[in-house]
């Protein structure tokens, strides 16, 4: 295998070629339900250790946050202040550029208009957009109007002819800002028409309008409550129709039962079914990073513990329905689908403000198998109680009970080469695939917990499209398979101190002649 | 006979520069504070905070500094250290006449290095200040705005 180099001609000629028939994944968790496992996917125990490095995209960024979009024939990622490119599957090389001046947060969603293939995304200051998934022409984007300063960090959801938007909040970062009131906006949920971009409904995570609560340095006024913002992408039940998404913290006093929660909602109207707090009181902004006393840091300052994690909707062999939800706590919580009761709760690790659970779990249903990767990394200063438990976690889907758990010691004693599980990860076949913090990528036995394969990112890499190109922590939306091929961005450099990277890397399974 | 004057002492020139340096944003920060331009979620939907901010960051150095500039000559730091903005028109002993600069020139050439001192804290930026103050300790004691608004300053003897 060695690394292809085509100029732009031939890539053209392979446009024409395009099919783009179906996608790998129909969201962030590659299925509607959240569940992270791949089953077009030719990785197995067997073959794994075969996988040999394809090529190597370089990106605009030292922290990339896209997740690719898979076709038959084609490879979507955002490339940060540079725009949505089209990379052929096998090349690499690009066939096409959507110019976007701004910061790519989400997966690159699939969509149909009226036969016409569309591809969604997040830009995670200004809204929703929507282009033609053939040429990357503009269609239409979206913003939430209901809150001042909304912030677009979690990946939609495309549902028939709806897509739905899961809305977080500015505010956690101004508040830094010492002449800030914070804070007044709330969380939210927003659903929008996949065909317009039109606003179908909005749903708050806070009802009550924030109040006038406080004052600092005798002219700044203080708002609240405030906060519960949505990290994520909902999971989507076809059955009941719902969706189901978990929130974050409070900013600003009073707390309200909302914050650290698990919301299950109505899809059509975006009525709420039933809701289930799990942490109660935490109060946390970016204020709280410069110190405790800062007057946007709410007393008494919380542990910052929010559902940073989708949930994933999943069933017990028996077939019981459940729903899975990850904590930055460490902790893993199992309810019933539909009343939102608890049946089980494990935690795992200390948990942290980037995890314990941080950016996504997988399941393998065949095995009644959840796959829970802890991070348990010290950030920004702040130390937990408990013992940090890195690594990955196989639990019983039922029971909760931990058939097998793996981890290693880190890279080196520098925090930026700290072994843990932040990003997300995924399952297909008889495998686990996660990224390090430390910069290895993992593959993992389904069943034992076995290391079967590993590859060292942190070098440099040369890449195809002659970007200086160097690859650093495995974090965010994690990796991607699709048949023989696995693929990943290596780099991101954020609140945990990780190396910074922009490699986008592809493997692919060495074929036997 | 009129009286003349010697150039100002380096030290006497970056302590005055200090107290400015450090007055002109506090009072910023006053208005700042009581007018609440950056304290509400509205206030950052676009970006003419920074835009209000700047200005009144320049109101604040005319609220400190405009009354003296046009009558004497001097920004308060400069006034607490006794020295003043005068024309580079030397005598031929070397030494200068209270011929205060314009205005003009004072405002639009002069002041407008002021903002390129707090540049000092930013990598690569801070070479800007850097080139500006270290003429200083040339002969002349002038920096590069002295010599681009042809103005030096000097020692009010008591």
């Amino acid at each position: 295998m060695s690394f292809a180099n085509l100029d732009s001609s031939e890539c053209k000629t392979s446009l024409e070629k395009s099919k783009h028939k179906f996608s790998y994944s129909s969201g962030w968790g590659i299925d509607q339900s959240n569940t992270r496992y791949q089953n077009k996917s030719l990785i197995n125990k067997k073959n794994a250790d075969s996988l040999k490095l394809k090529w190597v995209y370089g990106l605009n960024h030292k922290t990339p946050r896209s997740y690719p979009l898979i076709t038959e024939d084609t490879i979507f990622i955002g490339d940060n202040y540079r725009g949505l490119v089209a990379l052929d599957r096998e090349t690499g090389c690009e066939r096409w550029l959507y110019k976007h001046d701004g910061f790519f947060s989400s997966a690159i969603l699939s969509g149909t208009i009226e036969d016409k293939k569309i591809l969604i995304f997040a830009d995670r200051f200004k809204g929703i957009y929507a282009l033609d998934a053939t040429n990357g022409e503009f269609i239409w984007e979206a913003k939430v109007t209901d809150e001042i300063l909304p912030m677009y960090s979690g990946t939609p959801l495309v549902v028939k002819d709806k897509v739905f938007v899961p809305v977080a909040s500015m505010e956690v970062t101004l508040a830094m800002n010492y002449f800030y009131g914070c804070c007044k906006s709330s969380g939210g949920m927003a659903a929008f028409d996949l065909k317009s971009g039109e606003l179908l409904w909005y749903l708050p995570t806070i009802k009550e309008e924030a109040g006038l609560i406080n004052s600092h340095f005798w002219f700044v006024q203080e708002y609240g409550p405030s906060g519960a913002p949505v990290w994520s992408s909902p999971s989507y039940d076809y059955e009941l129709d719902w969706i189901f998404f978990g929130t974050g913290q409070n900013y600003s006093h009073p707390t309200t039962n909302t914050s650290d929660a698990i919301f299950a909602v109505d899809a059509k109207d975006g009525s709420i079914m039933w809701t289930r707090q799990y942490t109660k009181n935490d109060l946390y902004t970016a204020a709280c990073n410069i110190s405790e006393n800062h007057p946007n840091c709410a007393n008494p300052m919380g542990l910052d513990v929010d559902f940073g994690a989708p949930t994933i909707l999943t069933k017990s062999l028996s077939g019981q329905k459940l729903l899975i939800a990850g904590q930055k706590s460490a902790e893993i919580h199992v309810m019933d689908r539909f009343t939102g009761k608890p049946l089980w709760t494990k935690k795992l690790g200390q948990g942290g403000i980037i995890g314990g659970v941080h950016w996504g779990l997988a399941v393998n249903e065949a095995l009644s198998l959840l796959y829970v990767p802890i991070s348990d990394k010290e950030a920004l200063g702040f130390t937990y109680p408990g013992e940090s438990k890195p690594g990955l976690y196989a639990l019983d889907i039922s029971t909760g009970d931990n058939k097998w758990k793996y981890s290693r010691a880190s890279r080196c004693d520098d925090i930026e080469c700290t072994y843990g599980l932040s990003g997300a990860i995924i399952a297909t076949n008889d495998i686990v695939v996660s990224g390090s913090m430390d910069g290895f990528l993992e593959i993992i036995s389904a069943d034992k917990g076995k290391l079967l394969w590993s590859y060292d990112s942190w070098k440099d890499f040369d890449s195809i499209n002659g970007v200086v190109t160097n690859g650093g922590a495995f974090d965010a939306h994690g990796p991607m398979v699709a048949d023989d091929l696995l693929m990943i961005t290596s780099g991101y450099s954020y609140v945990g101190s990780q190396k910074g990277g922009n490699a986008f890397l592809v493997f692919q399974l060495e074929q036997e002649n | 006979m009129v009286k003349t004057y010697d150039l100002a002492s380096r030290r006497r020139r970056i302590i005055a520069t200090f107290i400015d340096f450090i007055l002109v944003p506090s009072l910023t920060l006053l208005f700042v504070l009581i007018l609440g331009v950056i304290e509400d979620p509205e206030d950052f939907t676009d970006r003419w905070w920074i835009v209000h901010i700047l200005l009144l960051a320049i109101f604040s150095y005319l609220l400190l500094n405009g009354f003296l500039l046009r009558k004497f000559g001097q920004t308060i730091g400069k006034a607490i250290m006794h020295i003043s903005i005068v024309k580079s028109e030397p005598n031929n002993n070397g030494l200068y006449y209270l011929n205060l600069l314009p205005i003009w020139k004072i405002l639009f050439i002069r002041a407008m290095f002021f903002p390129l001192l707090y540049m000092i804290v930013i990598p690569w930026f801070m070479f800007a200040p850097i080139i500006d103050q270290i003429l200083i300790f040339g002969k002349n004691r002038r920096c590069l705005h002295d010599y681009l608004a042809g103005s030096v300053v000097v020692y009010l003897s008591k």
